[in-house]
């Protein structure tokens, strides 16, 4: 008798033990080891910046007649833009990666591969975690029509202006990163973007949506655009 | 690794730590080399070790089927 309930309290203290450090991993060491991987991610981007190896080859050559010309095409869990939401913070970055598999968003938030470029016509859609791995998007519900999401790729900035949002939809719905997704109030092809995310925060039975189109773009020399200065 | 009284035969047991003496972590220490406290030193090396392989091992496999990461509207 004795000899099972010390083998059972022996299992119910290495069960606990266990169950305390697991979420000791998912509520701060995915944090820690998010932030330095993005912080990461952003210094290899703004490395590669500066090395002037943004490539604008085909400079105004072809067609291209608006601003952005034709870069290259974005590699597969590689970072390729920074986006900046003010409301999340002043100090809040993000490096975008290429692809939304559970591997790439943990360095990041995650470009729906086949949906648009930056700044393209289409609709540039991208998502993050609510929780865990950073919290990139935990405030994701504060966001407000007229709100700035701020993007660069090394050559220009591009300010989108939400329009819709946050709104709660279910996970099945994939109509909302359409190029010109029906709920969004949006009619006419445009140059859209879409933020996608969990809800409720530690679930997965919803998601949040937000939705906004391009208000303008400058180039990086010109300087960080309005929205990003104080 | 439940430990039945009825593993315990002869004094000689199936699964070494249901000896009836002490328990899974008791058969640990006694098995540890040297006094109190290298057992005690050894013991922290074990239990750090154990637990770098859970964070670096067996969390990161066991977090994604877990709902948090679920945040895209495709599931792709």
């Amino acid at each position: 008798m004795r000899v099972v309930v010390r083998t059972v309290s022996e299992l119910c203290i290495t069960a606990g033990a266990l169950i305390v450090l697991f979420v000791v991993y998912v509520l701060f060491w995915t944090g820690v080891k998010a932030d330095t991987v993005m912080d990461d991610q952003i210094d290899q981007l703004q490395n590669q910046w500066s090395k002037g190896s943004v490539r604008q080859q085909p400079q105004e050559t072809a067609g291209a007649s608006a601003a952005p010309a034709e870069p290259a095409p974005y590699r597969k869990g590689k970072p390729f833009a920074i986006m900046y939401i003010p409301r999340l913070g002043f100090t809040w970055n993000k490096p975008v990666l290429e692809g939304t598999e559970v591997g790439t968003l943990k360095k990041g938030l995650g470009h729906y591969a086949n949906t648009a470029r930056l700044g393209q016509e289409g609709n540039f859609s991208v998502a993050g975690h609510r929780r865990t791995y950073g919290d990139p998007f935990k405030d994701f519900p504060k966001l407000r029509r007229g709100d700035a999401v701020v993007l660069t790729d090394g050559t220009t900035w591009f300010t989108y202006r939400i329009d819709k949002g946050p709104y709660k939809t279910v996970p099945t719905d994939i109509e909302v990163i359409d190029p010109v997704p029906r709920t969004s109030g949006y009619t006419r092809p445009g140059r859209y973007l879409t933020l996608t995310t969990c809800d409720p925060e530690w679930g997965h039975s919803h998601r949040l949506i937000v939705w906004a189109h391009l208000d303008s773009t400058q180039p990086v020399e010109d300087g960080k655009p309005v929205a990003l200065r104080r | 690794m439940p430990c039945a009284v009825s593993l315990v035969r002869y004094g000689v047991s199936v699964v070494p730590w249901c000896d009836g003496r002490d328990g899974m972590y008791g058969w640990i220490w006694r098995h540890l080399p040297g006094n109190a406290w290298v057992k005690a030193l050894l013991s922290l090396v074990l239990v750090v070790a154990v637990v770098y392989v859970l964070f670096q091992y067996v969390f990161p496999w066991a977090e994604p089927l877990l709902p948090f990461n679920d945040v895209t509207v495709d599931n792709q």
